[in-house]
């Protein structure tokens, strides 16, 4: 067992060596007796103070004492250490909609993992896996994140700490490139050691070949002309759909409704129609002014993906995974009256709206160079490279502060009775001496 | 409860009443004759100050008109043809009273009741001498709200009633010694005062200061206990039983102390008692046997000399 904050517990046994101490030397009214003199002895308090060879009154001494030391534990945050081993593993075992096959990742990761081994499962969040959920990982429709995964294994890597001598990483993964973010490299880097890369198959919808962007919508629509730009401009594959929805699903291809003046897919109507000078998406940045009609409430953005934001941050379009493609729900008014939509940015917007689905684009695999990166070099790494968890919390804490408010209440009464007893004694044998006076 | 009755079962214990026939019997024999010439009145042991027609001679005065007729010596007369009287030194009692101090500072140490048994042994045998020497011999106790008198007499059961008379008192209270020195005062020409004279004011010395100068003789006996001048070393929280209202503990410092304002005490109440003319001793309970603190006391070098 070892403390969190030693310091308190250290205080506590001086304290309590102080109140043994203070045990043996006893202030306490010394044997009476009568002298008819007494008047030339100087006049101070009846009271005085001499060293006893025992404690005085040792039930309250232990108790008092077992009082500072619970307090000064509880303060102190006592853990219990477990034994430790030669050699523990951070599995980080990549649960994305990137992998394509979970029993495979299941099986990857009982092969590498071991009982004291921590596994954390990762998409857009990591969090451990219990010991006995290990062969039941199940993939999520979430995009993986394999900063987040990185910084959970850090912080494993923390708790095995006190648990092993040295610790290995080990990432089973397709390594998406979805997965990978400006801060991977550098979250990487504070992983003082080399990784076990594991790799898994990835979503087969990477390779799906799909038609490019088309539009379906009533003639005279001004947002035609707009995607008869974008076509030409880029490389688009989507399809949208300006009335109802489309059955027709190609895997990877996004269907992007976009009505007219219907309400969009998971959106609801604003209390109060507002106007907004611009949205953004995937970088392409349009300054106009735009009436905002719909707004999409938390629930509907709970399993989406956000594709464009109006330039205050709120969802201007949304995307629903599907089984094997996604769809879009767009919010923007295109107005039919002014340049807006032949306008070049606005074109660019399309463009990029109308791109694949963001689970088609995230089974791309990472690079060689990525990979290597991400394997790093060196070897498993010593204990000592982490930094001790500053969030450990110990659970015998707060037992043993409540053990001690138990142990001064307790205190308070038995102070209390010993001192009307040793008052009674005390008048007792006052008028016991009067009278034989 | 049981504390007390252990105490009081102790101290019963440890008192014993002293044997008043032995100490009678050891004084038997002592004089105490008076400090200076008495006042005149019924013969006795003591040289008066009146000049009478007693067989001891001392000198012849001429008769003045008004002397008693019987008084001339007309054996003289006849020789000289001159008119004398004869005179002679007269003889006379002296009243004595004790005053003996009950308050509750006498009953101590608890047990034995040293001072008061001394006190008490003192003013007996004192009367007894007094008494030998054809004195009226009188007892003033001074008690918790109460005075016993005994008025001088000469009778032979006096000195009885006065062993009685202690041996029914308990020291108790703390009532003030002076109403009983007055009361002896009125009644005697020797006072004797046996106390302690611990929680006597200034009145008990003013009322012993004017009966000096009244021409009476004014002895104090101050009985001390050997605990009182050498305490325990140990630490006590000390009680006054005279004034409940004082409990100090007696440490090791404070005893220091305690013995300095002590012994400065005793000297001021010797000084100031001897200084007012009154023939003060010192009795220390233990150090010496009764008859001989009473030959002492009695002695006319010891009177005013051992304070």
């Amino acid at each position: 067992m070892t403390f969190l904050a030693p310091g308190f517990f250290i205080g506590a046994l001086a304290v309590a060596a102080a109140v043994v101490a203070l045990h043996f030397i006893v202030t306490r009214q010394p044997r009476a007796g009568v002298l008819p003199t007494a008047r030339f002895v100087p006049d101070l308090p009846a009271t005085a103070t001499a060293r006893a060879t025992r404690p005085s009154d040792l039930p309250l001494m232990l108790l008092r004492v077992l009082l500072v030391l619970a307090a000064g534990a509880g303060l102190a945050k006592p853990i219990i250490k477990p034994s430790r081993g030669v050699e523990a593993r951070v599995i980080l075992a990549d649960v994305s909609r990137s992998v394509q096959d979970t029993g495979a990742l299941n099986d990857s990761v009982r092969a590498y993992s071991r009982s004291h081994d921590v596994v954390i499962a990762f998409d857009s969040s990591a969090r451990p896996v219990a010991a006995d959920s290990v062969s039941h990982l199940r993939s999520a429709r979430s995009r993986g994140n394999l900063s987040a995964a990185l910084i959970a294994a850090l912080r494993a890597g923390s708790g095995l700490r006190d648990r092993a001598d040295s610790v290995e990483l080990v990432i089973v993964s397709p390594f998406a490139s979805e997965e990978i973010d400006a801060a991977t490299d550098s979250i990487r880097a504070l992983w003082p050691g080399r990784a076990r890369l594991v790799t898994v198959r990835a979503n087969e919808l990477a390779t799906s070949a799909k038609p490019s962007l088309e539009i379906r919508a009533q003639q005279g629509d001004p947002l035609a002309v707009t995607v008869a730009q974008a076509k030409s401009n880029t490389d688009p594959t989507g399809l949208i759909t300006r009335s109802g929805s489309s059955t027709e699903e190609i895997p990877g291809r996004a269907t992007i409704e976009w009505p007219v003046n219907e309400r969009p897919r998971g959106a609801v109507a604003r209390a109060a129609r507002d106007t907004i000078g611009g949205l953004t998406a995937h970088g392409a940045l349009v300054v106009a002014s735009f009436e905002r009609r719909w707004a999409y409430p938390p629930d509907s953005i709970r399993d989406a993906e956000i594709v464009a934001r109006w330039i205050d941050g709120e969802p201007a379009a949304i995307e629903f995974p599907g089984a094997s493609s996604c769809t879009r729900s767009v919010a923007i008014p295109v107005a039919s009256a002014g340049d807006l939509v032949i306008r070049r940015d606005f074109i660019r917007f399309v463009g990029a709206l109308s791109g694949d689905c963001i689970s088609t684009t995230s089974a791309q695999p990472v690079d060689a160079p990525q990979l290597a990166r991400l394997a790093g070099n060196g070897g498993l790494v010593p204990r000592e490279a982490f930094p001790p968890r500053g969030d450990v919390t110990s659970d015998l804490a707060p037992w043993l502060i409540g053990l001690a408010a138990v142990l001064a209440i307790v205190e308070l009464f038995v102070r209390r009775r010993r001192a009307l007893e040793v008052r009674s004694v005390s008048a007792r044998s006052s008028r016991a001496e009067k009278r034989a006076a | 409860m049981a504390l007390w009755r252990e105490a009081r079962q102790s101290a019963a214990a440890r008192f014993e009443e002293p044997d008043y026939a032995a100490l009678l019997d050891s004084v038997r024999g002592i004089r105490w004759p008076a400090r200076s010439a008495v006042r005149g009145g019924i013969p006795g042991a003591h040289t008066s100050r009146m000049r009478g027609a007693s067989a001891e001679f001392t000198e012849y005065r001429p008769y003045r008109q008004g002397d008693d007729l019987r008084r001339i010596d007309w054996k003289l007369f006849a020789r000289s043809n001159r008119a004398y009287i004869r005179l002679s030194n007269d003889r006379a009692i002296l009243p004595t009273t004790i005053v003996l101090d009950a308050s509750a500072s006498m009953a101590f140490p608890v047990g034995s009741l040293g001072k008061w048994t001394l006190g008490a042994q003192a003013a007996v045998a004192l009367a007894a001498v007094a008494r030998n020497s054809a004195d009226p011999v009188g007892l003033v106790v001074a008690r918790e709200n109460d005075l016993i008198q005994l008025p001088p007499r000469t009778r032979q059961s006096v000195i009885n009633e006065m062993v009685r008379a202690v041996q029914d008192t308990r020291p108790s209270g703390n009532d003030p010694l002076t109403p009983a020195f007055d009361a002896a005062a009125r009644m005697s020409g020797r006072i004797v005062i046996v106390s302690d004279f611990l929680g006597e004011g200034d009145d008990l010395l003013a009322a012993a200061s004017r009966a000096v100068v009244a021409g009476k003789e004014v002895h104090a006996l101050h009985v001390i206990a050997p605990e009182e001048i050498d305490p325990p070393r140990e630490t006590v929280l000390v009680s006054d039983p005279e004034r409940p209202d004082i409990r100090r503990p007696l440490t090791g410092d404070a005893r220091d102390a305690y013995l300095l304002a002590f012994g400065a005490w005793r000297d001021r109440v010797a000084h100031e008692w001897s200084e007012s003319g009154v023939a003060y001793s010192v009795a220390i309970v233990g150090e010496e046997a009764p008859d001989h603190l009473v030959r002492r006391f009695t002695s006319p070098r010891g009177i005013a000399a051992t304070a």
